[in-house]
């Protein structure tokens, strides 16, 4: 039987050496890299193409959600992590296993015998992809977006979102540094950014309302924003409602 | 304007009492209502400073009453001195209104003692009714600040997270280092019986709550090993003055939170605490990431310490935060008290 390949993305050392130490009486089971961020972590997994990572949720820079989000290569992932519902709620129902810390070695080996289960059956929609899908289902707020541009991880925080437009599948996310091309929905945008600072103004376009400079009319009964940077976006006639009704006028 | 129409009234029926049973002339019985009667209803206007400035529970009753007498008799024996005067100046050829004022005058005083008592009493239930109001409305304000101090108590009780991972973090000691995993086990015993504390609300040593931080960055530096420096930089003055527990806590916390958490290189967090004049300063300092965009919701932990240092202090106290340079620096002043 071949070995399994596992990556562990974890920012504290006693806590890898614990899964290591668990592993040790796992013949067939190899670590084959150990990661203390979800930035190094990301580019291993790309690379290296685990079949599982044990992976923790806070981390310094990205977290496990995070990579999710812009992982390649999907592995079967066991979550580890110490106390978040949210994270639970999701694991739950998509993740191989989610282990709380501390957690014992019988229940890291039952972990262990449902990711041989899994591994075996080749199961037509992964489980990080059922992650994602959750998330999106979700009613979680995000603060940050992790988009992939020139191979490079960029961690934007949305404060500094000036405006989205949708392109196709894509929705190009535009910032005072540049614009950055994002595979998600518009919906998922609407649904998933804080709705006091980001207003839908149009099908194509949500904009952010601190960088509103004015609000001009345009053409017949349409109207179209100044943004701060500059940049003109087309405002709707339901757009127009709902910054009436966000502004106040 | 209530208080004039009343004493205009009774100017009035005054004037009309003597005019109707005494038949003295209109023009007369109308100037000796209305000189008395407003002059008094002027000095007892002055009435009001003795009932604000007496106020019975601050002196004893003794002290109280004498004072009233005082006063009462000044403002009596000026009214009586001042109509008198002037009533008999101006009918002075009217020898039998003269004769009416010098009879009256003993029963004039009498009744405007009297008055002015009534006076006293009403302006004393006015401003007891003042005073009840604004202790109603204080004792309201301090219901909701307790409130909302035991809330935020709750919320600034131990992170979970610090709690979980730490276990985990033991655990994994126990297979590696078993004596590092029974001397962390021992200082996250003692952070927690000390944490416990807080709730009481006392006061320590700084040099206490001191020892207590060095527990809970020792923990948190076994967790991150190198990641995590510190240092501490204590007057040898400051070391005896007392401060609430617990409450440099909550800013350790935000200081590890927001650089070693989010953080892949070493970062310092630094205490210095200097003592000033009947004062001390803590100046609480982390490097962090200013590029790294925060993930949750920031300063509500300081917010916490800011109430905490508010309602302590009453407003003497200090705290102010500010980011620059890659440096987040947080700055304490906590007035002495005795205990």
């Amino acid at each position: 039987m071949d070995t399994i390949k596992a990556i562990i993305v974890e920012d504290e050392k006693p806590a890898r050496d614990l899964v290591k130490n668990y592993l040790e009486s796992i013949a067939d089971l190899e670590i084959i890299g150990e990661f203390d961020n979800g930035f190094d972590g990301l580019k291993a997994i790309n690379e290296l193409r685990p079949e599982v990572i044990f992976l923790d949720v806070q981390m310094p820079k990205l977290t496990g959600f995070e990579m999710l989000e812009v992982l390649e290569h999907k592995p079967e992932v066991i979550f580890t992590t110490a106390y978040d519902q949210y994270a639970i709620d999701a694991f739950e129902q998509n993740a191989v296993d989610y282990l709380l810390k501390p957690f014992s070695k019988e229940r890291f080996e039952e972990a262990i015998a449902k990711l041989r289960v899994k591994l075996k059956k080749q199961p037509e929609h992964n489980s990080i992809d059922r992650i994602r899908q959750h998330f999106a289902e979700s009613e979680e707020k995000i603060h940050r977006v992790v988009i992939k541009k020139a191979g490079r991880i960029h961690v934007i925080s949305t404060e500094k979102i000036n405006f989205l437009e949708a392109q196709d599948d894509y929705v190009m996310v535009y910032t005072n540094d540049g614009k950055y091309l994002k595979q998600q929905t518009m919906k998922y945008f609407e649904k998933h950014l804080d709705p006091e600072q980001f207003v839908r103004v149009h099908r194509s376009y949500i904009a952010n309302i601190g960088c509103i400079q004015r609000i001009e009319p345009y053409e017949k009964s349409n109207f179209i924003l100044i943004l701060k940077d500059g940049n003109k976006v087309p405002v709707s006639r339901s757009g127009m409602q709902l910054l009436k009704e966000n502004l106040d006028f | 304007m209530i208080y004039a129409v009343v004493w205009f009234v009774i100017a009035v029926l005054q004037g009309f009492m003597f005019w109707f049973f005494l038949e003295f002339d209109a023009v007369l019985v109308i100037t000796d209502a209305l000189i008395s009667n407003l002059l008094f209803a002027f000095l007892g206007l002055l009435a009001w400073y003795p009932t604000r400035y007496i106020p019975f529970q601050r002196h004893t009753p003794v002290y109280s009453t004498l004072a009233h007498m005082v006063a009462g008799l000044l403002v009596l024996g000026t009214w009586v001195l001042i109509i008198y005067v002037l009533l008999s100046s101006i009918f002075s050829t009217d020898e039998g209104y003269i004769q009416f004022l010098n009879s009256t005058m003993a029963w004039r005083t009498i009744l405007g003692g009297l008055v002015y008592l009534i006076l006293v009493l009403i302006y004393y239930l006015v401003s007891n009714s003042q005073k009840l109001q604004e202790r109603m409305q204080q004792e309201e304000r301090l219901k909701n600040l307790v409130r909302d101090t035991e809330l935020n108590l709750l919320k600034s009780q131990i992170n979970p997270h610090f709690l979980f991972n730490s276990l985990n973090s033991i655990s994994s000691l126990t297979m590696t280092s078993p004596s590092e995993a029974r001397d962390m086990i021992i200082r996250l015993s003692d952070f927690l019986r000390y944490s416990l504390k807080h709730r009481e609300n006392e006061y320590v040593p700084l040099k206490e709550e001191l020892i207590r931080m060095k527990d809970y960055l020792a923990i948190e530096k076994i967790r991150f090993g190198n990641k995590l420096l510190y240092e501490f930089d204590i007057d040898g003055s400051c070391q005896e003055f007392p401060v609430p527990t617990m409450i440099f806590q909550p800013l350790f916390e935000n200081a590890i939170r927001h650089s070693v958490y989010e953080s892949v290189d070493p970062v310092k967090v630094s205490f210095k605490c200097v003592s000033g004049e009947g004062s001390m300063k803590a100046i609480i300092s982390n490097d962090y990431e200013p590029d790294i965009p925060t993930r949750k919701g920031t300063g509500l932990g300081l917010q916490n310490v800011r109430q905490r240092i508010e309602l302590a202090y009453q407003g003497k106290g200090f705290i102010d935060w500010d980011a620059k340079d890659g440096v987040f620096t947080v700055t304490i002043i906590i007035p002495r008290i005795f205990v």
